[in-house]
């Protein structure tokens, strides 16, 4: 969920070697830790190389092979599948499905954010209480919060369609129709992500220093102006950050997919890890999944090299 | 003076107003962030027959709760869901910070290459990984136990990250006083290390522990039975049985559910921010 | 010093390794210390609510009746997942010893060779299939060999609102209509009900896409649908299809149909606009009676026979459903308990309560003597149509079923060609269309599995 300290570890890698001359200065003997790195670093390693880079290598290696029902592989097929992917109407459209997905939750997730976060900055009273109902999406869990939704799309007795009903307005078919389908999920997953945006909005918001807003006062600056001109410049960095793990977040949106929708109807809600999971443990044809999983580590490993290689440049801003 | 009197009586006027404003305009966003839940809450009161009429007037009862609790396994699916974060949330800390004193506080050759190679994990997203693991646990006949939600989740590169730089602000004095006195890597780590950035590891804890609750693609895939099924795959399978049947009663069991995350997030809300603000920005 | 810490660091992986074995030594241990004298039976079933409600209440019994096995029914998800489920656990400590497995899977479980068809138990206890159900036996048989019991069976039906019909002052239609007596009473209908009342729907549904090829007697895979070898092609352009199709999408242009999509929740919303009086006719498994009757008041529900091409007899409809399996992974002693509660589910008492509770047909024939359906069929004389349609139903090899793997894709494309066809595409391009995507995805999965009929 937190991608945030890595940009920071890799700028820090340069500062712990240069605290490592320094204590080379200072006269430490030195000698190797190897037993003891092994002590200490073994566990994790051999735990990431089992759970996280051999099936990377194997998930590579299945993509070139065809497999059989239980997921052995058979014939060997170079670069097949890919070919036959990425010609697939249907995974075309399970892609272009995903970005509109994955942009609606980001551009909706910021700005209701921020909105939040803007509003939540103010001395009142009692403003904690409001900031603790902001922040409180992040303590409900995806099948929680999928049951409360479907409970407000249900065509028949769910929320909308019965205040729709009251105030004489069309009722809408919230799950069934691919285009409100494709809006009920997106609506949900930014409520989702509310409470996770709000938290580092608000707290980036309280670090702006008082008195620019003061000054902006005293020149008349209208609150617009403020916004724009001051506070998002100011909080771009984490705007940023919110984003991009917000992104990376929902390209591998799945169980609200599930529970809601089960990538329906008539596959406008199928996003990529969701045809995933369908291709592999629905359907069983490993192969394909296990392209689709390749297609879904670039996009991944780009987005974070984005956000590695932008918020280090940002984060001395 | 008069003048001056009355034109601080409309700002105070004007003051209280914008306040108002302020005010009603919070409620509205609280309400709208908070609707689906007393929502949920609202109807988990409501005897089912009323829900599927559509209505969201009726006589309140724990009906809901005691069918759930009494019917359904969703307390066995919280002792799951608690046996397995805790377990886990334990060994991540427990991993990572050994991990990251090792990148700390070791030196040995290749550690520039090992952590390079920790960052690339951030890149691979498990959803992608899931079909060799699934084979992984299965060769290891792991399917269908606690171990097998724990296991591949013991450490993180995340968690290291985050304590790496944490120990990274521990005075380096403290290092060589503690080399003097001849204490062993395990004891500076131990006694001194450890406690002095308490607050990152409980930070860690916290956000293990939300995470591992929040788990649903792997126990999903990985449990069989509602012995070991924690709450989000017990939760999926409690609303594909008995959604039509029973909303009462699935919203209870989604209100039980949430009620111990809430309590851990209202709790560690203050790590969470200076967490958070640590991380995304200085 | 080095060397020490070289142990030391090889104790600490044994250690984590061991804290992962103890948990699932641990847990193994708890499954067989609840069951220290009796033999548990691990059963997979996707049924939900009152089928659901049904199996553990006959598990309950069965447990209570003998000391000798304890059935434990798990519900595993929709059918769909639990092939995967099935096929993937196996050889595994998480796998079931009984497993219940939809109709369309039974290709590929037998090719799976996961199991121990029921053939060896029927003739170890010269066990009488005679009273079974010919036709629903016949779809989990292969070269005279039963793989699997039926147990859950429905049938494809067509029902229709009769207070609709009456309030518009159309005619009931017959047991047995053909394509163009659905056309005109649903024209009808929307004629007089100026369109307030849509005629009819039929789900975008690949099961009903087989069922109309079923019906009219042709195959769909050759190889005599597979009763006869691997299928290496299917046919979707036949004229028994077309002509089904070409019939939907008249029906979609004159203005009587309407589409609900595809998918559970369309045959729910379908239902409800039927039951609501705003659908005239619609096609539905017969598993859905129980819930109709219960909701409609009685004798408007008009229940007949699958449709069937006009001017053709029908050859009779597929069964539905799923059947029963035993995994060949278990000890022998397991495998013969999970025979001994196929045995009790198949009595005559508990099939009739079987197809009282859920919709589905008892396939025991003596269930039909059952007071509990006697009294069920009193009431409502409809209830019994399905059964009928079965009971007359000759086996051969189009109504038997389809002995084919990725028939679950199948239906996916299937199924997108009756909505593109709803949508007006012209017919033989969009069953072209699918022929040739499956087939391509037939040819893929023939070779990957190192299925050739030499």
């Amino acid at each position: 969920m937190l991608k945030s300290f890595d940009n920071k570890a890799l700028e820090e890698l340069n500062d712990s070697n240069a605290s490592e001359n320094e204590r080379a200065k200072k006269g430490l003997k030195k000698r190797s830790d190897f037993g003891y790195a092994v002590l200490f670093l073994g566990p994790s390693l051999l735990l990431l190389g089992v759970f996280v880079f051999y099936p990377m290598i194997k998930t590579l290696y299945m993509s070139l092979f065809l497999t059989n029902n239980f997921g052995q592989t058979t014939i060997f097929v170079g670069l097949k599948n890919y070919t036959s992917l990425l010609t697939s109407a249907s995974f075309l459209a399970s892609l272009s499905s995903t970005f509109i997905y994955v942009i609606g939750v980001m551009v909706l997730t910021i700005v209701l954010g921020l909105a939040l976060a803007v509003f939540a900055n103010q001395k009142l009273k009692g403003i904690q209480f409001f900031r603790t109902i902001f922040s409180s999406t992040m303590g409900v869990s995806v099948s929680v919060a999928a049951i409360f939704f479907l409970f407000v799309f249900n065509p028949t007795t769910g929320l909308l369609n019965q205040m729709a009903g009251l105030l004489h307005l069309p009722q809408l078919n919230w799950m069934t129709d691919p285009n409100l389908a494709m809006i009920t999920v997106i609506v949900s997953t930014v409520w989702m992500n509310l409470g996770f945006t709000f938290l580092v909005l608000f707290g980036a918001l309280q670090a702006v220093p008082r008195s620019l807003y003061d000054a902006a006062d005293i020149e008349g600056a209208s609150k617009s102006y403020q916004l724009f001109k001051i506070t998002i410049p100011m909080i771009s960095p984490s705007l940023f950050f919110v984003g991009i793990v917000t992104l990376i977040g929902a390209f591998k949106s799945f169980g609200l997919i599930d529970l809601m929708t089960a990538g329906g109807p008539n596959n406008a809600t199928n996003l990529l890890v969701y045809r995933i999971y369908q291709d592999a443990f629905l359907n069983g044809n490993y192969s394909q999944a296990s392209t689709e999983s390749i297609v879904l580590t670039i996009i991944i490993a780009v987005m974070t090299i984005i956000q590695f290689k932008v918020l280090e440049k940002r984060v001395n801003y | 003076m008069d003048i001056a009197n009355s034109s601080q009586r409309i700002g105070k006027h004007k003051f209280k107003i914008s306040n108002f404003l302020q005010y009603l305009l919070l409620i509205i966003l609280a309400l709208i962030v908070i609707g689906p839940f007393l929502l949920g809450l609202w109807t988990s009161f409501l005897p089912t027959s009323s829900i599927t009429k559509g209505s969201l007037a009726g006589s309140l009862t724990f009906d809901n709760y005691v069918t759930a609790v009494q019917t359904t396994p969703v307390l066995r699916y919280l002792l799951n869901s608690f046996i397995v974060s805790i377990i886990r949330t334990v060994g991540e800390v427990l991993l990572c910070s050994m991990a990251a004193y090792a990148f700390v506080f070791l030196k040995f050759k290749g550690r520039n290459f090992i952590f390079y190679l920790f960052l690339a994990t951030m890149m691979l997203p498990f959803e992608a990984e899931v079909i060799p693991n699934f084979m992984t646990v299965k060769s290891m006949n792991l399917l269908n136990t606690y171990s097998v939600m724990i296991i591949p989740f013991l450490t993180s590169a995340f968690g290291t990250f985050m304590l790496r730089q944490s120990f990274l602000q521990i005075p380096t004095d403290l290092k060589e006083e503690s080399d003097v006195e001849g204490l062993s890597h395990f004891q500076f780590y131990w006694h001194v290390v450890l406690p002095y950035s308490k607050i990152t590891l409980l930070t860690l804890a916290a956000y293990s522990f939300l995470s591992s609750w929040n788990e649903y693609l792997w126990p999903m895939l990985t449990t069989f039975s509602d012995q070991y099924r924690t709450v989000q795959a017990g939760l999926r399978q409690m609303q594909s049985t008995e959604t039509f049947n029973n909303w009462g009663m699935i919203m209870a069991s989604a209100v039980i559910v949430v009620i111990p995350t809430l309590i851990i997030l209202f709790v560690g809300q203050h790590f969470f921010k200076s967490g958070l603000n640590d991380g995304s920005v200085k | 010093m080095n060397k020490r810490l070289w142990i030391t660091s090889i104790i600490g992986v044994i250690v984590l390794a061991v804290f992962g074995v103890f948990f699932s030594a641990h847990s193994n241990a708890d499954q067989s210390a609840q069951s220290n004298q009796r033999i548990k039976i691990i059963f997979w079933h996707e049924m939900t609510g009152p089928g659901a409600d049904q199996i553990q209440q006959f598990a309950d019994n069965f447990n209570k009746k003998q000391t000798k096995y304890e059935v434990v029914p798990e519900y595993e998800g929709s059918y769909n997942q639990a092939i995967q489920k099935v096929l993937q656990t196996h050889g595994t400590n998480a796998s079931p010893a009984l497993f219940q497995s939809m109709d369309v899977s039974t290709g590929q479980m037998r090719n799976a060779n996961i199991t121990t068809p029921v053939q060896k138990f029927i003739d170890e206890d010269k066990y009488d299939m005679d009273k079974i159900m010919p036709a629903a036996r016949a779809f989990y048989s292969k070269d005279g060999q039963q793989l699997s019991m039926p147990f859950n069976t429905s049938q494809p039906t067509l029902f229709y609102n009769k207070a609709v019909f009456k309030k518009y002052g159309v005619k009931d239609l017959p047991t047995d209509p053909s394509y163009d007596d659905i056309k005109n009473a649903a024209k009808e209908i929307t004629d007089k009900s100026k369109g307030a009342v849509k005629g009819v729907t039929v789900d975008a549904y690949g099961w009903y896409f087989e069922e109309f090829m079923a019906n009219s007697g042709q195959t769909l895979a050759n190889m005599d649908d597979g009763h006869d070898g691997f299928p290496t092609k299917v046919d979707f352009t036949n004229q028994a299809t077309v002509n089904a199709m070409n019939w939907l999408q008249e029906m979609n242009k004159n203005g009587s149909f309407i589409s609900f999509g595809s998918g559970s929740t369309s045959a729910s919303n379908e239902i409800a606009s039927f039951l609501s009086g705003k659908l005239g006719i619609m096609l539905q498994s017969s598993a859905s009676m129980g819930q109709l009757e219960a909701a409609a008041k009685p004798g408007d529900l008009g229940v007949t026979y699958y449709p069937r091409p006009n001017g053709q007899k029908s050859n009779g409809v597929a069964i539905g459903g799923a059947s029963l399996w035993i995994s060949n992974d278990k000890d022998s002693a397991t495998q013969r308990g999970a025979w001994e509660f196929i045995k009790y589910l198949m009595q005559p008492e508990n099939q009739a309560q079987w197809q009282k509770a859920t919709g589905y047909i008892a396939l025991n024939k003596d269930s039909q003597t059952e007071p509990v359906l006697k009294e069920l069929y009193k009431q409502h004389p409809e209830a019994q149509v399905p059964s009928n349609q079965l009971a007359r139903t000759k086996p051969n090899a189009t109504n038997s079923g389809i002995l084919m793997e990725g028939l679950v894709q199948m239906r996916t494309i299937t199924q997108n060609a009756m909505q593109q066809i709803y949508a007006g595409r012209n017919v033989n391009d969009a069953l072209k269309d699918a022929e040739n995507q499956f087939n391509s995805y037939l040819a893929q999965h023939n070779k990957a599995n190192g299925y050739s009929n030499k």
